[in-house]
């Protein structure tokens, strides 16, 4: 019985099944409206509103964030992120949030921001679930 | 500007460096075609000489080009860009190192560093392989040396960016019109995040593993070169056990980091840079098990190369991915562009291409066994585990490489004419932990399944008939003690799903077939111990990483957390801790206790208590995060973790915030200004009422207990020492707002009490009333005899004798001086009673005094002349009010300010897998070891 071939065949088909599943879990880059309509995760890029105001208050809730971005359409939501406010996040050139909307706030997973060349264009990966 | 005399510059390292850039790179090349010539030749000594010759000059090219930025940066040479970037005038000498490998450049050349010293150990031990081997690292060489070239071809085109890149030719700015710019500009320094030991070891290590790959792979180019196909194998094997142990230690200490240093609250999350250094690794330990498979047997050769060089392909390709900026929306720590994008694919072209040339072109002259492997031999279920790792290795590339599929979708766009492809982009999956675990738990179980029965087999499945019972006896009995330590592990591991159950029972397999196989197979050679603690340890790992990685728990719930689950919401991982204010969570009463700053960092201490229900202690231990300053001391630059350790257990804790002022200095005054100042006046032993607090001036003194003041010689430091009570709530607080003149500056230090949420100040205008000018004062002598009490106005005054023990705070002694402390009693209508001690001293013949001042009287007082004679002495006295006053403000509904945002974590069993991890690594070199004993 020739067992390698069945093997290799069988390991390339669970292959096959694993990425087609993989695939399933990838995310788009999208914008305000889009994800309110689908309903849906996604990534949302942006920039910070820096006219908007930000609001942490540790003593009330040290894992209540929010903000308002705008979206690459220029569409401006407030986001909330269940975590502490983000050092330098004022200074936030862009930002990455993962997320959805609950009614009409996006509610961020996880913040990607980008801060400028001041830190060396370091990035800052912001998760509130763990 | 090309008429501007610069001055100060040192043009001559630069010079230098771009000399030893192009010698490096022409050596390379020349070393390229004279080992291909000796090779060609058959070993033509001459041919051989030259080479290797031409090989030295290329490593003391590249060691001159490392030395020569490392004189620039020692000596902050800030007219060069890579050491303004890298360098500041205050950057400890001992993070000149990562000071040199932070930026590209550096990284580039460390890792030619490291194939200088691999290529000259190749040098002198391979033997017939040398200049095979030579010949393609020699190529490999050309093409790093090219990356910091920053050679310009026709204007646009540049190749490689150099580190010896001038700051006034790398940008354009007016400060570069002043020939003096460079007494003007300092070091932009090194990322306060990466001052710590772990960026000084962490980038050697794992650039030696990436390194450390490329010999392997120039053994297999030379094989199929040189159609040799089998020998190579032997020679390799060495090589291959290093670069397995070295890249995985590399990878380990990132986890480490990751871990200790920085803010994760891990040692892993799949980030792309991270999958990036892991695939490497992993195919390189299919190339290792390939090899073995090879040289045991002769079966699966093609395989084997085809390992050596994925492993080498997916270094570069790792190299591209962050290096070249697509990671950009992707990764927390990729490298920003810079411009060799072009340069990178190329790099990865043409290895691609000489590989699949040789590869194929010699595909038919590479031996083939065609008899099956036998199912009960060891190559069979060898082969099968390399697959696998090869199919872990797909899928991590797989999803690592979505911003690689993005572009081609836009190459493939742009080909076709289709116009914009942005709506076909697909973005990494919104939770990658979940996503990457998913997938690499199966490859778990399958590996550690295979780990210990395929060590238990023999090659070619020798005297199967004899041997089967023995092996299906061990494998029983491994499977049922397994069986056991898995339940036992589930007791303790809280396993989320059935997947992950049969992950502990595979792992709990996989350990107790290996300490079975060393125990009952082994036969105690090193062999044996090699690949038994390889595969053990990689068992154990698993174990430790369900352990710590489900039953993390946040211990830092914060009392929001049911609020917040009833809305459906995360309820977060941090918690407000007031100053020693005790909050109970998850088992532990945590209190944060204090802070001290030293140098740029400041610790907290915060302290856990765990008891019993009767109070007896249980468990008590404390941990200090710390936060970094800027080199200012205004802003905070990075927060550390500090973690306590169990041999079982972890407590990970960390200063998630602080309060806005304590972050920022520039807060400070911003908060300020949104606060709402009253403005009240107050005398010594007054009260006022002031809403719902009653606010009591118990004194004035000249020393503050501020808690924000340190003294100083010859601080003037006026401090209204305050009682404040709250109406509805019972207890005295105190506070101390001081005015502080210092080297003729005058500071206001406010002070809270923050259980009021109440802040004081103290106007400046109080130390105009209270400390006025001397000569706007109105001195009135009084002439007095010791033990005598005279009134002056409403104050009883005695004068009480002299002191010749001089204390007064301005008095500097100087020699022929006579000095004495005249000690004056002064009694109030409220018979409070003070002791003022005016000084009084005979300097070159001529009298002087100096005076003294009680603010809570706001008195001041001279002894201006001695008379021995009659024994009388003339005191001045001035007091401008009748009564002294502070002129107070005071804010209500003040943000607290004694608070740090903590996150603390519980992580269970973390040292299994650092102990599994450490077990593999050390079993690999054992092997390491072995062969080279041999050898």
């Amino acid at each position: 019985m020739k067992l390698m071939p069945i093997i290799i065949i069988a390991l390339m088909a669970g292959g096959v099944v694993m990425l087609i599943s993989a695939s399933k879990d990838m995310s788009t880059y999208s914008t305000f409206t889009h994800v309110k309509n689908s309903g849906e995760s996604a990534k949302v890029v942006g920039m910070l509103s820096k006219d908007k105001p930000m609001y942490y208050n540790a003593e009330e809730n040290p894992n209540l964030f929010t903000f308002f971005m705008k979206d690459q359409n220029g569409e401006e939501h407030q986001v909330t992120l269940h975590s502490a406010k983000p050092q330098d996040f004022e200074l936030s050139e862009q930002i990455v949030a993962t997320g959805a909307f609950d009614g009409d706030k996006f509610v961020a997973s996880s913040i990607l921001m980008k801060c400028p060349s001041k830190y060396k264009n370091e990035e800052v990966l912001v998760r509130s679930n763990m | 500007m090309q008429d501007i005399q610069y001055i100060g510059e040192h043009l001559l390292p630069g010079r230098l460096g771009h000399f030893f850039v192009l010698s490096g790179l022409v050596s390379a090349l020349l070393t390229f075609f004279a080992y291909r010539k000796t090779t060609i030749t058959n070993q033509d000594s001459s041919w051989l000489k030259f080479s290797r010759i031409s090989w030295g000059v290329h490593a003391f090219s590249i060691l001159s080009v490392i030395g020569l930025i490392f004189y620039m940066m020692v000596h902050q040479y800030y007219e060069y860009r890579y050491v303004w970037d890298h360098v500041s005038n205050d950057l400890p000498m001992k993070y000149i190192f990562s000071a040199f490998w932070e930026g590209q450049e550096g990284s580039f050349l460390l890792w030619m560093f490291w194939h200088v010293v691999l290529g000259s150990v190749v040098l002198f031990t391979a033997k017939k392989w040398e200049s095979g081997v030579m010949t393609w690292l020699a190529a490999i060489q050309v093409v790093l040396v090219s990356m910091i070239a920053g050679v310009y071809f026709a204007d646009s085109f540049r190749m490689g960016s150099s580190p010896f890149m001038m700051m006034r030719n790398s940008m354009d700015a007016p400060i570069f019109q002043n020939p003096n710019y460079l007494s003007m500009i300092t070091g932009n320094g090194l990322n306060p995040l990466l001052q710590n030991y772990w960026m000084t070891i962490h980038p050697p290590t794992l650039f030696l593993g990436f390194a450390s790959v490329s010999i392997p792979f120039c053994f297999a180019m030379t094989g199929l070169w040189q159609k040799n196909h089998t020998e190579w194998l032997k020679p390799v094997m060495p090589w291959t056990l290093f670069s397995c142990g070295i890249l995985g230690t590399g990878i380990l200490m990132g986890g480490a980091w990751a871990y200790e240093a920085l803010s994760f609250g891990g040692y892993w999350a799949w980030d792309p840079v991270e999958n990036m250094s892991l695939v490497p690794w992993v195919v390189m330990l299919a190339a290792l098990h390939g090899n073995f498979i090879s040289r045991h047997t002769g079966h699966s050769l093609r395989t084997t190369y085809l390992f050596y060089i994925g492993s080498f392909m997916l270094a570069v390709y790792s190299t591209f991915l962050t290096r070249s900026g697509i990671l950009g929306e992707e990764s927390v720590h990729a490298f920003t562009q810079m411009g060799l994008e072009w340069q990178l694919v190329g790099f990865i072209g043409i290895f691609l291409l000489a590989a699949g040339y040789f590869f194929f072109s010699r595909y038919k002259s590479v031996p083939v066994i065609k008899k099956e492997e036998s199912m009960q031999s060891r190559e069979f279920w060898m082969f099968v585990g390399s697959l696998i790792l090869i199919f872990s290795s797909i899928l991590i590339s797989f999803t690592t490489s979505i911003p690689v599929w993005n572009k081609l979708i836009d190459v493939y766009g742009s080909v076709m004419g289709k116009g914009d492809m942005t709506s076909y982009h697909k973005a990494i999956p919104l939770d990658p932990i979940t996503h990457y675990n998913r997938f690499q738990l199966w490859i778990a179980v399958l590996v550690t399944l295979l780990a210990g029965p395929t060590l238990m087999l023999r090659f070619g499945g020798m005297g199967w008939d004899l041997y089967k019972n023995k092996f299906f006896k061990h494998i029983v009995i491994s499977a049922a003690i397994g069986s056991v330590v898995a339940f036992l592990l589930s007791k303790w591991i809280i396993l989320p799903g059935w997947q992950y159950a049969v992950l502990l029972s595979a792992a709990s397999f996989g350990v107790i077939s290996n300490v079975d196989y060393l125990i009952s197979f082994g036969k105690r050679t090193l062999g044996a111990m090699a690949s038994g603690l390889s595969h053990g340890g990689f068992a154990l790992m698993v174990i430790g990483i369900m352990a710590s990685g489900l039953n993390k728990r946040i211990v830092s719930e914060n009392k929001f957390a049911e609020e917040g689950i009833a809305q459906g919401f995360d309820p977060g991982k941090n918690a407000f801790l007031i100053k020693n204010m005790p909050m109970f969570m998850n088992g532990y009463w945590v209190t944060y206790k204090s802070d001290t700053l030293q140098g740029l960092t400041r610790f907290y201490e915060v302290e856990f208590l765990k008891m019993t229900e009767k109070g007896d202690t249980v468990e008590h231990f404390t941990t200090y995060p710390d936060v970094l300053y800027d080199r200012k001391l205004t802003k905070v630059a990075t927060a550390n973790p500090d973690t306590k350790r169990y041999a079982d257990r972890d407590m990970f804790t960390y200063v998630a915030g602080l309060p806005p002022e304590q972050q920022d200095v520039a807060n400070i005054a911003k908060a300020d200004s949104l606060l709402e100042y009253k403005s009240y006046v107050i005398s010594p032993g007054d009260s006022i009422i002031a809403g719902k607090f009653i606010v009591t001036l118990d004194s004035i003194s000249l020393d503050s207990k501020n808690q924000g003041y340190i003294r100083q010689e010859n601080d003037l430091a006026l401090s209204g020492n305050f009682s404040v009570r709250n109406i509805e709530a019972p207890g005295t607080k105190k506070a101390y707002p001081t005015l502080l003149v210092r080297k003729g500056l005058l500071y206001g230090m406010n002070d809270q009490i923050n259980d009021f949420n109440l802040r004081l100040r103290l106007r400046s205008s109080s130390l105009d009333s209270l400390i006025p000018l001397d000569e706007n004062l109105n001195y009135e002598p009084l002439v007095i005899k010791p033990q005598e009490t005279k009134s002056w106005k409403d104050l009883k005054i005695t004068f009480e004798g002299i002191d010749k023990n001089i204390t007064h705070p301005n008095y500097k002694a100087e020699e022929g001086d006579i000095a004495i402390h005249g000690v004056v009693k002064i009694e109030t209508p409220r018979h409070q009673v003070f002791t003022a001690r005016p000084l009084y001293f005979i300097r070159d013949g001529s009298p002087f005094n100096m005076k003294v001042y009680l603010p809570d009287l706001g008195l001041h007082v001279r002894l201006e002349k001695i008379d021995p004679a009659k024994e009388e002495f003339t005191l001045l006295f001035a007091r401008p009010s009748a009564k002294p006053s502070l002129a107070l403000e005071m804010a209500e509904e003040v943000p607290r300010n004694d608070y740090i945002v903590l996150e603390a974590i519980l992580f269970p069993g973390i040292n299994l897998f650092w102990g599994g991890a450490i077990i593999m690594l050390l079993g690999m070199f054992i092997g390491l070891y072995k062969r080279l004993r041999k050898s």
